[in-house]
Order: structure tokens, then sequence, then C-alpha cells
């Protein structure tokens, strides 16, 4: 490292972004050393899943200006679709054991999962946002605002109504022993977890990055006109946004079933989760939602570990709240902060 | 185009424009703040849908088309607020404006062209479009308009804010695209400097064409000396 960039390192350390991370390594460290590893374990399988479910809202949010607060119930699509597909075929393995069907159905489910989220999220582009582009965008946050609430609650009834007011989950994915990090113990389904998690941010972010795709998800987030003006098919582009942001958090959904068995407002906690990193690290900004997800997991871990159950929501508002004093446009505000502020 | 009117909502800007423009001109408007002229070209882009009228390009009725495809057809808008995209590399805004030629080495050799017409843009790839002074983002802007081989170029305002010298830079790169056979429409403040470079020029005021005629023609105009040129 020559001395330029370890500079630029210590000048981050020193930004709020900086020392809130720091401060994240340090507090899941000395907290793993208190309590035992497995706070750490479960910070970072639910922490790889809220930064999907944030990546999703904060690509809603800083493309189309969409605050979508019926986020979560693509979660609940994705774990209801999960569930549909995995418990049937647990069933039937139950009469006609077979290794490779057994294998392969959480595979099914969370990857159906993924895919009914992802065009859950088209039919509702298609359906509701495309028409109100079409009609003049005066008002438009306070429109999506109150579309997507509603969204929220004709889909929590319409899971009420359908399939029923039960917990619909599956105890564990693959019956095979847990893999041993040391001596700790690790069940193979939360190992999985966290590697989704991982690979869909990666490919996320390669995709953003490197594909014609991504670039012109990011062009038409920038400048809208702009986008057009170089012949760019931006309701294509918002649709497939949709299907991202939407196929994302259905894929949290179906890959969490084992520990959020789904019911009609199973979506709530991710919906919240997700807002609080988005906050936290500010709006549209879509990479730092990675960082974000892990520490909101891990201000609820360490909560629930200390405090008890109930208080994981309060301790993380807090902090929020406090960061919100201090840093009003989130830990990791840039001059390029998003298309709405530009 | 023919009869155009447009405008925003309830306001009516433009009462029946009439505007032809040849393969190969390069055509001026001009006239006062607020008369239409950015109006005009934001209709004819596709931006902005026509209340009523009629616009053709290439024999085929644009109304109400999509500003996406009609850039596909050829039609390129290099707006007044530039419309860049702040937060990607010049090279990469040049990219977006590419991205509808299928040909890789189509777009290397327009490249290769706007950096020829605008060298400060090469020396400039890696910057974010963001951090670029106002005259490099006015000639990012126009590059990027380039980039898919139009075959007219609707420019807004090139000289707004900028330096005389960079003006003057501008300016002569249109020249230098015109005489490659691009057409180009040009909406300008600047009446002296615009006469001077364009072929032909329509004064619209209020939103209607009151002049029309070869811009040598039109320089010398009692009209034209009166209200514009100050003599």
């Amino acid at each position: 490292m020559n001395d330029s960039s370890s500079a630029k390192v210590i000048e981050w350390l020193k930004s709020a972004g900086g020392i809130t991370v720091t401060c994240t390594i340090l507090v899941a460290i000395a907290v793993s050393f208190h309590k035992g590893p497995y706070v750490l374990v479960n910070t970072l399988v639910t922490g790889g899943m809220w930064a999907l479910m944030a990546i999703g809202v904060s690509l809603l949010f800083g493309v189309m200006n969409i605050s979508n607060f019926a986020h979560g119930e693509y979660f609940m699509i994705g774990s209801l679709t999960a569930y549909y597909i995995m418990n049937p075929l647990k069933q039937y393995l139950l009469e006609t054991p077979n290794d490779f069907l057994s294998f392969i159905t959480p595979i099914l489910g969370i990857a159906g999962a993924a895919i009914v989220g992802a065009i859950a999220g088209i039919v509702t582009d298609k359906t509701i946002f495309a028409q109100l582009r079409k009609r003049n965008r005066e008002g438009w946050l306070l429109n999506c605002f109150l579309i997507t609430i509603g969204i929220q609650i004709i889909l929590i009834n319409v899971h009420m109504l359908v399939f029923g007011n039960t917990f619909k989950g599956v105890v564990n994915y693959w019956d095979v022993p847990s893999v041993a990090f040391g001596d700790v113990y690790v069940s193979v389904d939360r190992v999985v977890v966290f590697g989704i998690a991982m690979a869909a941010i990666v490919l996320f972010w390669y995709l953003m990055m490197y594909t014609s795709l991504g670039k012109k998800i990011r062009a038409v987030a920038q400048d809208e006109n702009g986008a057009r003006m170089v012949g760019i098919q931006v309701n294509g582009v918002y649709s497939t946004t949709f299907a991202l942001a939407c196929g994302f958090a259905a894929l949290a959904g179906g890959s969490l079933l084992f520990m959020f068995p789904s019911y009609p407002t199973v979506g709530v906690a991710p919906l919240y989760n997700s807002w609080f990193i988005i906050i936290l690290v500010g709006f549209g900004n879509v990479a730092g939602a990675v960082p974000g997800g892990f520490m909101i997991a891990l201000f609820q871990v360490v909560t629930r570990t200390y405090m008890g159950e109930g208080w994981e929501n309060v301790i993380p508002m807090f902090l929020i709240a406090m960061i919100l004093i201090f840093k009003p446009y989130g830990i990791f505000a840039t001059k390029v902060r998003s298309v709405w502020e530009q | 185009m023919k009869n155009l009117n447009a405008g925003y909502g309830f306001l009516k800007v433009l009462w029946d424009v009439s505007i032809q423009i040849d393969r190969g001109e390069f055509v001026a408007l001009v006239g006062p703040n607020g008369a239409g002229k950015s109006t005009t070209l934001k209709t004819i882009s596709g931006l902005l849908p026509p209340q009523s009228g009629k616009i053709t390009f290439d024999g085929q009725v644009i109304n109400n088309q999509d500003c996406a495809l009609n850039c596909r057809n050829g039609l390129s808008y290099i707006s007044e607020e530039l419309n860049l995209f702040t937060g990607m590399t010049v090279l990469e805004n040049l990219e977006m404006g590419a991205q509808l030629l299928d040909d890789k080495n189509k777009m290397e050799e327009n490249l290769q062209f706007v950096f020829e017409l605008f060298p400060r843009l090469e020396e400039r790839v890696g910057q974010y479009a963001g951090t670029l002074s106002g005259g490099e983002r006015k000639m990012l802007a126009i590059a990027r308009g380039l980039m898919s081989n139009p075959i007219l170029v609707l420019v807004d305002e090139p000289s707004l804010g900028l330096a005389p010298q960079v003006t003057e830079e501008v300016f002569n790169a249109l020249k230098v695209l015109n005489k490659k056979g691009v057409t180009i429409l040009l909406v300008e403040q600047n009446v002296t400097k615009t006469l001077k470079f364009s072929s032909r020029a329509y004064i619209l005021e209020k939103g209607e064409v009151v002049l029309e005629g070869p811009s040598s023609e039109l320089i010398t105009n009692d009209h034209v000396k009166q209200i514009y040129l100050g003599t």
C-alpha cells in the first residue's frame, strides 16, 4: 500500500462512516467473545438478507423516486412461494426418499421465490406505476407513498384470505449435520443462506458496474431525460429495476423461511429493518446498504441478547435517531448522494 | 414541421409554428427570451408531446413518439440543461450516447471523432461528469449527442454561460460537423454569432415565426438590426 492510499484509508476511518463501521466491528468482536460466536453467526445470516432488502428499497428510491412501503410484502411473497414449493416436496420425500430431490428441494424453493418475486415486481410496475407515470408527475412522492401503503394492505389481506392466518414454515432445509468452524457448530442452512446473500450482492454489484443493463439503470437514475435522449427505453429499465428489487426481497424471504415462517404480516419487520438501514446509510445509497444491513442486524442481535426479546427495534431506533441528529444525510453521505438531491 | 402548437399544460407556448429543414442544412432558430425556442426543440425531440400540428422527420410523422425512439431514428437532442449522467465518467457518458450502436468498431470511430472535435474531453475521460467545468460539460453533452451517428442534431443554447473563446470552439465544432453532412438545428440567443455561422435562420417571437430567410440576408434586415443587433 503506498502513501496516498493509506492516507485515504486513514481519512475514511475518521469520517462518520469509518467510525461507525469500526465501532460495529469492535462491538461484534467483543460480543462474540462475551456471549459466544453464535451472536456473530446470527448477525451474518440475517444481516446479509437485510442488506438485500435494503438494496431493493434503495434502488427503487434512487432510480424511480418511489418510497416503497410494500417492500416487506415481496419478502412475504417470497417466503410463501418457498413454502408452497418446499412443503409438498418434503411431504413427498417422507414417503419416497430420494437423495437428489432432497438436496435440490430448498434450491428450487429459493430460486422459485426469487423468480415469483421478480414477476410480482414487474406486474406491480406495469399495472400501477407505469400507469401513474403516464399521467403527470405532480405529487409523485406522496402518491407513491400512498400507493405502496395500499399495496401493502391489499397483499397482507389477500394472504390472510387465501392462505389463512397460520404460520407456514419449514423447520430446516437440509437434514445434514452442522458444519464445524473450530468448536462452533453452525447449521448448513445458515451457511448456505449467508452464501446466497453474498453471491447475490456480488452479482448485483457486477451487474450495476459492468453490464450495459446496469449502466442503463444508473443512467436513468442520474438523469431520466438524459437517458431518453440517448435512446434508452426508460419504461423497460423501470420494470427491470422493479424486478430486481422485488426479486431480491423475495429471495430474502425464501432464504429465511426456516427463521421466519410465512404468515400475513411476516414482511413488516424486514420492511422496518430495510428502512432503518436506508435512513442510517443515506437515501438512495445502494452500496451503503450492504454494511448498513450488517450493522442493523448486529444492533438487533446484541440488544436481543442483552436486553431480551422485544427490545430489538427500540435500541436501533434510538441509535438511528442519534445518528440522524448529527448526520442527517446518513453516515455514508457523499457529494453525489442521490438523484433526488441533484 | 407544420403548424405546430405546443405548451405546458394550460400554458400554450407555440402558435402555429412551421419550420422546414432540408438535409445537410445548418439552420438557426433565434429570438428573445421566452419566445418558445427551447419548447420547439423539446417538442421536436419528443420530450414534450405537441398539443396539435404535425412533426415529420424523414417522411415519417413523429408526433407523440418517445424521445428514445426518435434517437434510434437518428434524431439527437442536446438540451439546455445538458442532462448529463453526473455520477458517471466522461467515457461512460459517451458510451451511453453510443449504446444504440451495435457495432463496437463504429463506437471507437465516433469516440475518435468527438475527441478530435473536443480534445479537452480526451484529457478528462476518467473524470466524473459532475466534476467538469461548465464549458467541458457542454462539450460532453454535444459529444454524447453525436455518438449515436445522428442525421439531425438539435442543439439548445450552446453558448449559454460560456466564455467567448469556448463558445467559439463549440460553434466551430458544429460547423465541422455540418461540413460532414450532419443537419443541424441550432437555437441561440447570441444572434450575431449564430447568423454568421448558420446558412438559414428563423426568427421566433412570442411563439410565432416572424421572419425567415438565409442568414446573410437576415443579418442586414432592418427588424433584426433594430432589435437584436442594436445598430
